[in-house]
């Protein structure tokens, strides 16, 4: 523990042990380094092989889709292109963490609002924008559409929904669900 | 404005507005894909396998010196082109069916073309897996393994342009299939011309207005956001693989005939697919055979997977189209004549799908009335990445030429192209004007504003600083109805109904995002309503799994949504009689006196003194009633519907950048299964639509045949703020066969749209564009400012 201490005051310094504690979900894990991660291993990969967290998707790998992303510090960030153990001492929220009664998640599942689609169809790049949504309405609750488009921006959705995830982050900031009509 | 599809038949589930049945599992990140059920956690001792990547666009592999790799820590096995288990495997094609089917190797579609090696010592372009595999405990080191691999690489001389192939003495990309480079006649596709119908040549000889064209569609890439990913097991002498194929069935078919092994000895599962898109041609990936036969010399689990520059491993197959229209002065064409050169690059795969298969069964449902047609084309080897199939095959190149020379004929003669389109296209089946053509165009003309924005080209309005706007449309037959969905066989899907009355509903298929699973769920709940039950009784099994017997029906022309549907109202009058057999039973009745609604049984002479059905159930062995049925889709033909595309630009004539302001996009679906998830398709095809129109390229050094953009930094995929205003308009003017009588359309929604902003770019600037990506620099050239 004392260890841990040491390191919690010099997140980077990793050479005083071998041990990388990262803070998921409200949760602390304790990874090895050198068996569970190398210095260069990123966070999505530690979050999605290591914990066991799939939600997020490395689909580019290389930040340029969104679909890894995660809240840091309550802000939107691209897990392939954090190192985990910069991470260490970083409160880290996943898709998980939100749950299936976020407002954010629930809105991307309800839409279906006629003229806008829905917001989601493979469903593959949708954890990465719910977590950017998320990160937007707690830093800017009542966004409006610029506001939204340009907070997506870096989200690629091959499937196209952007019309509904629009319409969806919307109503997660109304606080309404876009009920059926 | 929006304004909500009303149906043409008012039915209880299907046609309606609601959320998907998987959207919160896909929105809380709870779905699972293949990567996610193939992790380490998973399968502790799974290796990773890498496969060694050309990088020349055309060589040859002397030699390999593997000593230093194999030396390397991590490294478990290193399976080369050399080995006799490698060297033993037929030559193949990715591209063994269009998907849609099961196909044997001997019967595979293009079987003409078997130019793919496994593991092969010979590369066509760069990036082409060459002949070295590497199963090693992580990634990094099976990557690192590959860079200690000498590669005594014999260069060979390469091309990259069709044109410069086609020359005599151009390297010889595939000598044993095409000498001069240029794919040979085959049984499926047909000759060079493939279609030669009156004396096209003659008739414009002899018209009184000839219009000429050229368009050029480039080598847009699929995009899937999931990468392949497969893992391979052995267990005894039986294989199992988890991995994202998105037909089941036809990977099983590809494992057994490749390794030899029985059907039964293959097992496939696939969870959900992150985007298909026409990606990856088929099931018949190469890598899956690696894959399998590192998991049987290393006895572990293996892994492969693609990173996403590997995902750029086939593209929209390129064609060059040159376009010829003749008419009459009333507007009646008499002559078309159209040839396409297409860059099939290094490898077969589905071009002769997109060049002369397509185009073909366009002729035939939208080209019947014009007398003279002579099309031809001709699939050119080159060296680089491998053209094939995309979302539209073959359609979306076809409809660049298509509205493009009907744009100029009308401008030609001084109608409203809208007119001459009616006047002139439709299917066999029916006498023209044809009524789904005329209701797509009509209601996109409103929609768009078309009588009140349409100007002279160049001539519009000024708008604020350099900009001009202008208005374009492009329309195409719909395909896919059941008729054309014959090669498929039978569709199979199964009923297990529950001595509760809940229901698992069996409809084995990939689900990659078209939502077809919910219109599967929609269609069982309406099938049985004479149970009373709803969407939310309806349990839809996800995951496919080739051990649970049932084939699965392929996510390829557009069309799950409704086949599986059709055989779902058989099955459903099957499980009726089932249940009424159940009640006679207990009942000690006959089984004709008992009758079903709304979850109720009761005798006929009685129907007011019914009893509902899960009590009756329940009451009996418990044993639920499963109903298995395999049937053809409808043979009846009953021609296609219609689909269009309108759209708004605005140009700035000062930069060239084209900002598309509004796109209308119309689809008469026969009917629509799901409102939702049809409304999803096609505002979400437009993603790919306006990528491929304005921003989205492969582009090459020249020099040296490298590829430079194979990452979505710098092939520029629209995101949010890219996308302009979506209007999307769902009609039910055509009918087909069966129950239901719908026409897939989830890839139809995107043909329309590049020539429909090329159309809109013209009246804006008054000058023809005829090559996309209509980038900037292409606008400002046109205008005469670069």
């Amino acid at each position: 523990m004392a260890e841990a201490a040491k390191r919690a005051g010099a997140p980077g310094d990793w050479s005083a042990g071998p041990i990388c504690r990262l803070r998921v979900n409200g949760r602390t894990h304790e990874l090895t380094v050198g068996r569970d991660l190398e210095p260069g291993t990123t966070l999505g990969y530690v979050l999605r092989e290591r914990l066991g967290l799939t939600g997020l998707k490395l689909a580019c790998d290389e930040g340029a889709c969104g679909a890894c992303t995660v809240i840091m510090d309550g802000k939107a960030v691209l897990s392939c292109l954090v190192l985990a153990m910069a991470a260490e001492g970083h409160e880290i929220v996943t898709v998980e963490g939100l749950g299936a009664d976020d407002a954010v998640v629930q809105a991307f599942a309800a839409q279906c609002e006629p003229g806008f689609g829905t917001a989601l169809q493979c469903g593959y790049c949708t954890p990465g924008f719910v977590m950017t949504a998320r990160a937007l309405l707690d830093r800017q609750p009542r966004p409006g559409p610029a506001a939204v488009a340009e907070a997506l921006g870096g989200n690629i959705c091959r499937c196209g929904c952007y019309a509904g995830i629009a319409r969806a982050v919307q109503h997660a900031a109304a606080g309404d669900l876009g009920a059926s009509p | 404005m929006s304004e909500p599809f009303a149906p043409r038949v008012p039915r209880r589930f299907v046609g309606g507005y609601r959320p998907r049945i998987d959207a919160l599992e896909k929105a809380s990140g709870r779905a699972r894909y293949a990567d996610d059920v193939t992790t380490r956690e998973r399968f502790p001792n799974l290796l990773h396998a890498r496969v060694l990547r050309s990088p020349h666009p055309h060589a040859r592999i002397r030699g390999l010196d593997l000593s230093r790799a194999a030396a390397l820590p991590g490294v478990v096995d290193i399976l080369t082109y050399a080995d006799p288990e490698v060297a033993a495997l037929k030559p193949t094609s990715a591209g063994w069916t269009d998907g849609v089917d099961t196909v044997s190797y001997e019967r595979m579609m293009w079987r003409r073309f078997r130019d793919r090696r496994v593991l092969g010592d010979r590369v066509h372009w760069v990036g082409d897996e060459a002949g070295v595999v590497v199963a090693a405990e992580s990634e990094a080191a099976a990557e690192e393994a590959l860079r200690q691999i000498v590669v005594d690489w014999e260069v060979l001389p390469f091309v990259l342009d069709p044109y410069e192939a086609m020359r005599p003495g151009a390297p010889a990309v595939h000598p044993e299939v095409a000498p001069g480079n240029v794919l040979p006649a085959d049984e499926v596709g047909g000759a060079d011309v493939f279609l030669d119908k009156g004396d096209a040549l003659g008739a414009l000889e002899e018209a009184e207005v000839v219009v000429a064209g050229t368009s050029v569609y480039h080598n847009a890439n699929q995009g899937a956001l999931e990468n392949w990913t497969c893992l391979a097991r052995w267990e005894g002498d039986t294989l199992t693989v988890w991995s994202n194929s998105y037909e089941a069935d036809q990977t099983r078919m590809h494992l057994s005939q490749m390794l030899e092994i029985p059907l039964s000895r293959v097992r496939v599962i696939s969870h959900y697919v992150g985007g298909q898109f026409g990606r990856n041609d088929t099931g018949d990936q190469p890598f899956f055979v690696f894959t399998a036969l590192l998991a049987r010399r290393t006895g572990r689990p293996v892994k492969f997977r693609h990173s996403r520059r590997e995902a750029f491993h086939d593209s929209r197959q390129p064609i060059i189209y040159e376009g010829r229209l003749g008419a009459r002065r009333d507007g009646t064409i008499t002559a078309l004549c159209l040839k396409g050169t297409g860059n099939v690059g290094a490898y077969a795969d589905h071009s002769v799908f997109a060049l002369k298969f397509a185009p073909a069964e366009v002729a035939e449902v939208c080209f019947a009335h014009i007398p003279n047609v002579r099309m031809e084309a001709y699939g050119v080897y080159t060296n680089k990445l491998p053209g094939c199939m995309m979302r539209g095959v073959g359609n979306s190149q076809l409809n660049l030429i298509l509205g493009h020379l009907v744009d100029l004929l009308a401008e030609r003669l001084g109608l409203d192209p809208l007119d001459l389109a009616v006047r002139n296209f439709g299917h066999r089946q029916e006498a023209l004007p044809d009524a789904s053509l005329k209701a797509v165009l009509e209601a996109g003309a409103r929609r768009i504003g078309w009588r009140d924005k349409r100007h002279a080209p160049g001539a519009g309005p000024e708008s604020p600083g350099e900009r001009r706007r202008g208005v374009g449309f492009s329309f195409h037959p719909g395909w896919h109805a059941e008729w054309q969905e014959l090669r498929r066989g039978e569709i199979q899907v199964s009923l297990r109904l529950n001595p509760d009355g809940t229901v698992l509903l069996d409809a084995p298929t990939v689900e990659t995002g078209t939502g077809s699973n919910t219109c599967n769920v929609l269609g069982c709940a309406e099938a049985l309503g004479f149970l009373g039950i709803t969407p939310e009784d309806i349990t839809w099994v996800a995951v496919v799994d080739t051990e649970r017997g049932l084939k699965d029906t392929v996510q390829t022309d557009s069309s799950v949504s409704f086949l599986q549907s059709e055989a779902l109202v058989d099955a459903a009058r099957e499980l009726k009689a089932r249940v009424l057999a159940a009640a006679a039973r207990q009942w000690q009745a006959d089984p004709a006196d008992l009758d079903v609604a709304g979850g109720r049984i009761f005798r006929r002479d009685a129907p007011e003194a019914g009893v509902d059905f899960r009590a009756v159930l329940w009451q009996g062995d418990l044993v639920p009633i499963v109903v298995t049925t395999s049937r053809l889709p409808a043979a009846e033909e009953t021609g296609v519907p219609y689909l269009a595309a309108f759209a708004e630009v605005e140009v700035d004539t000062g930069t060239g950048r084209i900002e598309v302001l509004e796109l209308v996009v119309v689809n008469d679906c026969g009917t629509v299964m799901y409102a939702s998830g049809a409304e999803a398709q096609q505002i979400g095809g437009q993603c790919a639509g306006v990528g491929e129109t304005l921003t989205e390229e492969i582009i090459y050094d020249r020099g040296t045949g490298v590829p430079l953009n194979f990452n979505w930094i710098d092939y520029h995929i629209p995101t949010l703020p890219d996308m302009p205003h979506i209007t999307p308009v769902l009609l039910e003017e055509w009918r087909g066969a069966g129950e239901y009588g719908a026409c897939g359309i989830g890839e139809g929604v995107l043909t329309c749209t590049p020539r429909a902003i090329l159309n809109a770019v013209y009246q804006a600037i008054g000058v023809r564009l005829d090559e996309i990506p209509l980038t900037p620099q292409k606008v400002l050239a046109a205008l005469g400012k670069a």
